[in-house]
């Protein structure tokens, strides 16, 4: 920060270790941010869209990510300007609370910026900029209201939830299988979801990978999968109308919390303290066997001697079961999870179908499906695929599918996509901003030539000359009134997104509109940036 | 500084280094400082206003158009224009809003005293001018400010306005009326007694538009860290018990130093199971009592969950204390640190209830949310918003407005806003001026000049011509029959308005508390005529530092200095 001097010639110090700040104030700090903006917006650009390209991103510690995701992107790049972090932001929150359209979103606000920066060389003040583009947000968001379409699903009529999410899985690296994929999730948010209170609890659905076999493998398991095998070799692979005892106690002698010590003086009594250990460890399989359980859930471990007891006494086990899939196992199976073992009683048991070891390949590493259970309200996405990076990203289209699924849950609107609702936007704000009077219909303009800018990023990453498809379609919405008209990215023949079958949810784009303009805001209300200059 | 007689040897008074300044020169040197410090936030004042990033060492951004919080994060150490930070702050405290324009004033109210004492004129008398018109001002806000009566109803909408005009400048400007309506929703649930601002309380969740924040009608908070077997509890209830406990529901010793030593090997079961019942008792009573909400400030353990879970009874154990409260009040339940004595006979007496209770998915969160509580003397906002410094300031913004609420709801007295106010005190004390014989004519009507700095600058920041503003509002002003009085500012076209009738008001306290200690701040400043300095506290990154505790954080900033 530049020193202040008084009359006399004399620095003097206002600010602590003022020397060391830097500061930029007025219009270049307005125009310094929207240029950070602008860059991180331009990097997802080419992720945009079903031919959107993916991004290969290495952590300092050499892990490497390949994916196509918005969020993730942003996030990975570590970001260290500000207003750069703030875009970062905009692409995580889109993510918590919608979970897909990340990448459109900086799209957007990077569009959005990038024309504000026109009307600031206008003259025009930074705020009213803000403000013509709030207004615009309005008009925007009541003309999705007015051009989304609602329908119907049902726990057996799955298929509009199943094309929704054919959509977004579209742009992913499964897009080969999208229509595989896309069944499973929505049966997947289907089964969990409380439709009455139109509430889905994604804690529900577990989503577990194991690098190898293919994609198609990728299953919908109606129950639990656990990383974990059977606690002894030689027990049964596979159990069938087993019941099981879902514990949270160590096969050992239990202890006493408080300190403690036993005094052994004599020879007999170390017999008899040997003798009462081991009478514990019959007691407790014997107490196990007695409820009546085929099968032993433990989320402690227990030592050869319990487990070969427990193998004599055909009691399959599996132990060092973590606490979620503790959780989800009880859930699943209607049991109750048992704290000590003169508690288990039949009906804290819970029930499954069928209990299988599945191994892969000739690789070592096991892991136990548990199908069949009375309860579906917990469930398991199993994944399959090639490489550790594949798996990865699999799991993440998975998470944005399950996301759209679960959001139409929450509200069954959608819009068409393929860059048709923002195209139609775009016209409904133009409109508008010509009955408004003043450097407000400037900012509606610019925001109306702004919401192209995710078509165009379609078309062009569809290798599509953007200009003449964007304008092409652009005619026919004007000339046909008909809002469902979108770039054909797939190469159909058609642009009526309906016939394609492209959507997108309607909160979903809400969202991106809101969120965009509040960004953009924050960004250009900002004139006067300190910070400290070692910073750069 | 201190000629030596002759060959007597020189008298050190001081500590070397020590920068003793004197006279006017330093009076001058403090006013520019002072100037310094706000013209730094001039820029954030009224509804074209703009933010400030700030970046601190640490690395922590915010981002803020509040006046008292840009005061704080400058990191001032300038002694004189700390004054001003304080001004700032301790209007922050009193008022809650008005931050900026406090700052602003003094700045210029020391602008304008600056020529005088160039001039030779003494602080003092201009302090004693200041003072004396600082006083009329205030009498004048008084007579002009306009008393909300009316009904319940009608007061509610009035303090709407109020909330408005405080949301005006802020980022959450775009959906004001909204945050208005939900501000004095929430105020108005408060105990009208006491008010107490603790029992608002602000939740920030990322994600989502700004239109999705809500105001529960009751206490929110977020699902604490929960053990295997919480998903099995049910989630919702009409009409629930509620018990709050502060007291851990987990097997653990009972004393952590105790040691228990067994002769006989016989007796060790006894011990085992003792233990499991001290447990097992406790959440029996629980039980008993009749409850269906378990809430604890300490952690309920995974044999806890359980065992609540087989008993349909929803638990969430480290709840925050200020949350704990807060259902406490609403529900009308006692935090209990015992469960010796619980009962179902005495539940009455402990237990909470509410309409309903349910866990929600906000955002990437889920929440649990108490509505409907009998005696709701609590509400919960719950901000949503793109980033984290958005919500952050968001949050600053509504404190602010919940502010003015309170403040307007005890002193339901409100003046003109948009700078209307300041022009026709600054129109009183020139007028007023003129009865004067003395110096005290030119120093009245300098801080009559120092009033308008408010329109000017709300002038400035929209861009518009101040000059052309000001004069045209004088010109309403000064009209002998009163009707130009509450014209101010009409930052939408640069021109003037009635922004009594535009609804532009702002609570008449805000004013007299502004003026009363922007006068103090500057007249306080005009008093000082010396400032010793001790060596260390003017750079504080200098040699010699003793290192210490203090020492620590700076002596890293040092090490990185050097390196460079």
């Amino acid at each position: 920060m530049s020193l202040v001097y008084d009359e006399y010639g004399r620095p003097f110090i206002i600010i602590k270790e003022q020397e060391k700040k830097s500061r930029i104030k007025g219009i270049e700090a307005v125009k310094a941010s929207i240029l950070a903006a602008k860059t991180v917006a331009r990097t997802c650009r080419s992720s945009l869209g079903p031919k959107g390209m993916d991004k290969m991103l290495q952590s300092p510690d050499g892990d490497v990510t390949i994916t196509n995701d918005g969020a993730t992107i942003l996030e990975m790049m570590e970001v260290e300007n500000q207003i750069g972090k703030l875009l970062v932001e905009l692409s995580k929150s889109q993510d918590h609370e919608i979970g897909d359209g990340t990448t459109g979103v900086v799209v957007l606000a990077g569009a959005l910026l990038e024309h504000a920066e026109a009307l600031l060389d206008m003259g025009i003040h930074p705020l009213r900029v803000a403000e013509g583009y709030e207004m615009a947000c309005k008009v925007a968001t009541d003309n999705l209201e007015k051009i989304k379409s609602t329908f119907e699903f049902s726990k057996d009529d799955i298929e509009p939830l199943i094309k929704t999410c054919m959509t977004t899985l579209s742009s992913k690296i499964v897009g080969r299988l999208k229509r595989h994929m896309a069944e499973i999730c929505v049966k997947a948010v289907v089964a969990v979801a409380d439709l009455d209170r139109r509430d889905v609890n994604l804690d529900l659905i577990k989503v577990e990978g194991k690098v190898g076999g293919t994609m198609e493998d990728t299953r919908l398991v109606e129950g639990i999968v656990i990383d974990k095998d059977f606690s002894h070799p030689q027990m049964p692979k596979e159990l069938k109308d087993v019941k099981l005892a879902i514990l949270t106690c160590p096969f050992e002698p239990p202890k006493p919390k408080t300190k403690h010590k036993v005094e052994i003086d004599t020879v007999e009594k170390f017999e008899e303290l040997r003798k009462q250990e081991q009478k514990y460890f019959t007691d407790m399989v014997q107490l196990c066997k007695d409820s009546g359980a085929g099968l032993i859930i433990c989320q402690w471990g227990f030592d050869d001697e319990a487990n070969h007891l427990l193998m004599h006494e055909g009691l399959p086990a599996v132990r060092w079961v973590g606490g979620v899939e503790i959780e989800l196992l009880a859930m699943a199976t209607g049991g109750r999870i048992v704290p000590r073992f003169s508690e288990l009683t039949p009906e804290k048991l819970g029930f499954a179908k069928s209990v299988t070891e599945i191994s892969f390949g000739t690789t070592k590493d096991k892991m136990l499906v548990i199908e069949g259970c009375p309860n579906l309200k917990a469930v398991t996405i199993f994944v399959r695929g090639g490489n550790k990076m594949v798996l990865d990203e699999i799991k993440r289209s998975l998470h944005d599918a399950i996301c759209v699924a679960r959001n139409l849950v929450r509200d069954n609107s959608i819009i068409y996509g393929g860059g048709a609702s923002e195209i139609s936007c775009s016209l409904a704000v133009e409109a508008a901003a010509h009955e408004v009077v003043g450097d407000v219909q400037y900012a509606m303009r610019a925001f109306a030539d702004a919401l192209e800018a995710v078509p165009l990023a379609l078309a062009e990453n569809s290798g599509l000359p953007p200009i003449e498809s964007l304008t092409a379609v652009r005619k026919r919405q004007m000339e046909e009134n008909n809002p469902y008209l979108g770039i054909d990215c797939n190469d159909i023949g058609t642009n009526d997104m309906r016939e394609q079958n492209v959507f997108e949810t309607f909160l979903s784009k809400r969202q991106q509109l809101f969120l965009a303009t509040q960004v953009c805001k924050m960004i250009l209300k900002i004139d006067d940036v300190i910070k400290p200059s070692e910073y750069e | 500084m201190m000629p030596g007689f002759g060959m007597q040897p020189q008298i050190i008074l001081l500590k070397e280094g020590t920068d003793t300044s004197q006279g006017t020169p330093q009076l001058l040197s403090n006013i520019n400082a002072c100037m310094a410090v706000a013209d730094a936030v001039r820029t954030t004042l009224g509804p074209r206003g703009m933010d400030k990033l700030i970046h601190n060492s640490q690395g922590k951004v915010t981002i803020s158009n509040d006046g008292a919080t840009i005061m704080k994060l400058l990191e001032i150490v300038h002694p004189a224009a700390k004054s001003l930070v304080d001004v700032s702050l301790s209007q922050d405290a009193e008022v809650g809003d008005g931050t900026t324009s406090v700052v602003i004033l003094s700045g210029e109210l020391l602008k304008e005293a600056k020529p005088f004492i160039e001039e030779g004129a003494h602080p003092r008398n201009i302090i004693k001018a200041y003072r004396m018109a600082s006083t009329l001002a205030v009498s004048k806000i008084k007579e002009l400010s306009i008393s909300l009566g009316g009904t319940v109803e009608e007061k509610k909408d009035l303090l709407k306005k109020c909330a408005m005009t405080t949301l005006n400048s802020k980022l959450v400007s775009g959906e004001k009326e909204f945050f208005a309506q939900m501000v004095v929703d929430a105020v108005s649930k408060l105990d009208p007694v006491t008010l107490d601002l603790k029992l608002i309380g602000i939740k920030k969740v990322q994600g989502g538009g700004l239109r999705d924040s809500f105001l529960v009608d009751g206490v929110a908070f977020k699902k604490t860290f929960s053990y295997a077997g919480f998903e099995q509890q049910p989630k919702s209830f009409d009409h629930p018990k509620v018990l709050l406990l502060n007291m851990e529901l987990e097997i653990k010793s009972e004393r952590e130093n105790a040691e228990i030593r067994l002769e006989d090997p016989a007796q060790y079961q006894s011990i085992v199971d003792a233990e499991w019942n001290i447990i097992y008792e406790k959440l029996a009573k629980c039980v008993e009592s009749g409850a269906q909400i378990v809430l604890s400030r300490l952690a309920i353990g995974d044999l806890a969950t359980q065992y609540f879970a087989d008993r349909n009874i929803f638990c969430a154990g480290r709840v925050e204390v200020n949350d704990l409260e807060r259902v406490a009040k609403a529900t009308g339940a006692r935090v209990q640190t015992t469960v010796n004595g619980l009962s179902a006979e005495s539940a009455k007496s402990f237990l909470g209830t509410c309409a309903r209770f349910e866990e929600r998915q906000v955002g990437a969160e889920r929440y649990n949310l108490l509505t409907g509580c009998p005696n709701a003397r609590t509400a919960t906002i719950v901000l949503r918003g793109g980033s984290e410094q958005f919500i952050d300031e968001a949050d600053r913004s509504l404190h602010d407005a919940i502010m003015i609420v309170r403040r307007a709801l005890k002193h339901s007295e409100v003046v003109a806003g948009g700078g209307a106010i300041e022009m026709e005190v600054s129109k009183a004390l020139r007028e007023h001026s003129l009865t004067h014989t003395s110096k005290a004519q030119l120093f009245i009507k300098a801080f009559a000049k120092a009033l308008e700095v408010i329109p000017r600058q709300l002038c400035n920041n929209a861009g518009f011509d101040a000059t052309d503003v000001l004069s045209k509002l004088r010109q309403k002003h000064g009209q002998t029959d009163g009707t130009g009085r509450n014209f101010g500012v009409d930052v939408n076209t640069g021109g003037v308005v009635d922004t009594y009738n535009a609804f532009v008001w702002e609570p008449s306290l805000v004013k007299l508390n502004a003026i009363a200690s922007a006068t103090e701040a500057a007249c306080l400043i005009l008093s000082v005529d010396e400032t010793v300095r001790n060596p260390k506290s003017e750079n504080p990154d200098g040699q010699g530092m003793p290192a210490g505790g203090r020492g620590r954080g700076r002596g890293m900033g040092r090490g990185r200095g050097m390196r460079r």
